[in-house]
């Protein structure tokens, strides 16, 4: 059986016999890797998903910054952040750093996850909005950088030698590897496999 | 290949523009590489927590008599100004009676978690001795720790109350300094070796028992050896000002000691090269450098004074003066009572200080060691040939009084009286008050004067007068209708007299004019027969001549 095959990097149109695992196809034109569906897509994106999850946990844990003035050293986790700005009446800002720092990861990774099972376990439960599902999940991946990027400008900013100081701490680390993971999980989640029919053989 | 734009019917559905791929073959691997990304998360994220982990330390329960200052969460645990721990829980106890506060110490310092360790709170203090009490004003609270040496671990520790002294192990010495006052000093402030900061002080114990104010001083390493015996030490706070012959001088130690108070020290002249004191040595902490450096005074010899007179304006540390140089100080001043007399004489202990007198003294006494039995001698030797205490007044605005002992001259013999083991000077009266009993013997004689009984008798006499001349007014009033008929009868007396003598046409008068004619009559009669009998002496023995006729008597002339 022919398969046809669309070149992802330059376009180029290719067939080919499918169904052959032993066979690594190429682009004529490119050289770019031809395949039907990802390379183990599900396997990836299971195994990004579990290290964001293992990451999550000292990312919240552990501080992502710490402040120090003349008189005291203060650390923030994220969640200590998001008290102290909710505690000062900044509920806008809490809000945010909220949705972008634990509401988007966790939602990310468990949408993912879902993704993934259904592969699997449900293939033919609502499809149309399992890929919508996907879309919306790759695209509001890296504004999860915010906290991330507040740190570092921070960071970078405010060094004033004892009078005030801003450093980043392990959990920062841990925190922008979660983001990182997310969305290496949602490349490497191939949406096609939401339509392919259960008797298809798996990738 | 072929061309992408050519149609090929051939091809079983597939489109005819599609291509040929390159085909490559691999070996089939079920399993992806992309496991290890967990692995590697798993190993990172494990790390990061171990890492948290491990750094927290054991946790310790505290206990304290007040939480005044602890906040959970933010009041760290410093050693050496290093935050090994912080309060998590501040609690009380069961019986409610103390505070229990749990502190997690860091994993670095879990070895302090023993037996020995000491904990106490350093609480803002309102001084200025050193950043760390100025950043503890503004920082808050912390809790400091001293580690023990034990290897017995330990959970529970009973704080202390004050800050210990001196930290274990601390390389350093410490001295007692004997102070008479705190001044400025407080725990911390920082004593000075040729205004260089070498140590502190570390705690200050006054003793209500003996009254006795002892200030503890540390003495950091490497400088311990600069406190020789032969160190003194004075008090450095504030500024000392003096205006003298040679000018104005102002001397002080660094800023912060002026501010914040400070005690210096300084090596006698000439005592180099002598052993560093042992630890604990007792020193005395003098008030000013000039004091410090005096040359020393050695044994003070305590002297009684007895006066029979007031001490008004004597104070105690009053200067004892010996010809103008000071030799001690007044230290105390007690009344007696003399029941012979019956009067209440001031005794004023002193100490003074023979070695002060330098030369003099070493002339009389041969060099012979201070204090004691010599000084005692060479103090009877002066007393023997007159030396008497004085009070005088040594500023006449707010009449301060000293002692002067003083050679007094015309002063009834008197000699050092032993009888009480403290040698016990003779004195002499005070000039003013010399003079203060004469003036009271003039007053009380002038009170001695009866004035009051003066007046009384006065007025009753007067009353009595008035009370007569009621009673005798109207005989008086006779009496003096006659008294003036008396002296109108002698008015007409002596306007008779008057006529009788003084008229011109008195017959006295007119018997007193014949008179004295007849008498110049006589008197030219007596005159004439005078020149006759000069002209003529002859006539006394012949007789008259007969006169001639008047008309011869008129030719021989």
């Amino acid at each position: 059986m022919t398969a046809l095959y669309g070149c992802e990097c330059c376009g180029l149109v290719s067939a080919a016999p499918a169904g052959d695992a032993q066979v690594q196809l190429r682009c004529p034109r490119c050289a770019h890797p031809l395949h039907d569906e990802k390379p183990h897509s599900l396997q990836k994106t299971w195994a990004y998903l579990a290290a964001s999850v293992l990451l999550y946990i000292p990312a919240n844990a552990l501080p992502v910054m710490t402040t120090s003035n003349l008189f005291r050293d203060t650390s923030h986790t994220i969640a200590s952040g998001i008290a102290e700005l909710w505690a000062s009446d900044s509920w806008g800002l809490a809000i945010i750093v909220f949705v972008a720092s634990i509401a988007v990861p966790l939602l990310k990774i468990g949408t993912l996850a879902l993704l993934a099972w259904s592969v699997q376990y449900a293939p033919g439960w609502r499809r149309f909005e399992r890929a919508r599902l996907y879309r919306i999940v790759e695209g509001v991946g890296h504004w999860s950088m915010l906290d991330v990027y507040v740190v570092v400008l921070l960071a970078g900013i405010v060094q004033f030698g004892r009078l005030a100081n801003v450093h980043p701490e392990p959990g920062l680390l841990a925190f922008a590897a979660v983001v990182v993971l997310t969305m290496l999980a949602a490349r490497s989640f191939d949406p096609r496999l939401i339509w392919r029919e259960p008797d298809e053989p798996t990738p | 290949m072929s061309d992408p734009t050519e149609p090929d019917p051939a091809g079983e559905g597939i489109p005819p523009a599609a291509a040929e791929p390159v085909v490559r073959r691999r070996n089939a691997t079920r399993l992806s590489l992309v496991w290890i990304v967990p692995i590697v998360a798993v190993v990172v994220g494990a790390s990061l927590l171990i890492n948290t982990l491990m750094q927290a330390g054991p946790h310790v329960m505290i206990e304290f008599r007040t939480a005044e200052g602890l906040e959970p969460g933010k009041t760290e645990v410093r050693y050496k100004e290093v935050v090994v721990g912080r309060v998590e829980a501040v609690s009380l106890s069961d019986d409610r009676k103390r505070v229990q506060v749990g502190v997690r110490l860091d994993r670095a310092v879990s070895n302090m978690a023993v037996e020995d360790t000491n904990f106490w709170v350093v609480r803002p203090r309102i001084g200025m001795a050193g950043i760390s009490g100025l950043n503890t004003l503004l920082s808050g609270a912390y809790i400091g720790v001293d580690a023990g040496n034990s290897t017995r671990s330990r959970k529970h520790f009973v704080g202390l109350e004050a800050p210990p002294f001196v930290l274990r192990n601390e390389p350093g010495r410490s001295f007692v300094l004997r102070a008479p006052d705190l001044g400025s000093l407080d725990v911390g402030s920082p004593v000075y070796y040729r205004r260089t900061r070498v140590g502190r002080v570390v705690g200050y114990t006054l003793d209500p028992v003996n009254d006795e104010l002892t200030v503890q001083v540390f003495i950091e390493s490497p400088y311990e050896p600069l406190v020789t015996q032969q160190a003194r030490f004075w008090n450095a706070s504030g500024l000392d000002l003096q205006l003298n012959a040679s000018g104005l001088t102002l001397n002080a130690q660094t800023v912060s000691s002026v501010i914040a108070g400070g005690i210096a020290f300084e090596r006698l002249p000439g005592s180099e090269g002598l052993a560093a004191a042992p630890a604990g040595t007792r020193f005395y902490l003098f008030d000013d450098r000039k004091a410090a450096l005096a040359p020393p005074d050695g044994p003070a010899l305590t002297i009684r004074m007895v006066f029979d007179q007031s001490v008004r304006g004597l104070s105690t540390g009053a200067p004892v003066d010996f010809l103008g140089i000071e030799l001690g100080t007044v230290q105390s001043m007690q009344l007696l009572y003399d029941a012979r007399t019956q009067r209440y004489p001031m005794e004023v202990t002193a100490d003074i200080y023979p070695l002060r007198l330098g030369k003099v003294r070493n002339a009389m006494l041969q060099g012979a060691p201070a204090g004691g039995a010599a000084d005692i001698r060479f103090l009877k030797q002066l007393v023997d040939s007159g030396l008497r205490a004085q009070l005088r007044t040594g500023n006449l605005l707010t009449s301060q009084q000293y002692v002067a002992l003083d050679f007094t001259p015309r002063t009834p013999q008197a000699t050092l009286d032993m009888s009480n083991g403290v040698p016990r000077v003779p004195t002499v009266p005070g000039t003013l008050s010399e003079l203060q009993p004469q003036i009271a013997e003039i007053v009380a004689r002038l009170n001695k004067v009866p004035f009051d009984e003066i007046g009384r008798d006065l007025q009753s006499t007067l009353s009595q007068a008035r009370a007569a001349i009621r009673e005798l007014s109207p005989e008086a009033q006779k009496a003096l209708a006659e008294v003036q008929r008396t002296l109108g009868s002698v008015q007409a007396s002596l306007q008779r007299l008057d006529r009788n003598l003084l008229d011109e046409s008195a017959p006295v008068q007119r018997n007193v004019e014949q008179t004295m004619t007849e008498l110049q009559r006589a008197a030219q009669a007596l005159r004439a027969l005078s020149d006759y009998l000069q002209r003529h002496p002859e006539t006394l023995l012949r007789g008259k001549r007969a006169d001639p006729p008047l008309a011869d008597r008129e030719k021989p002339r």
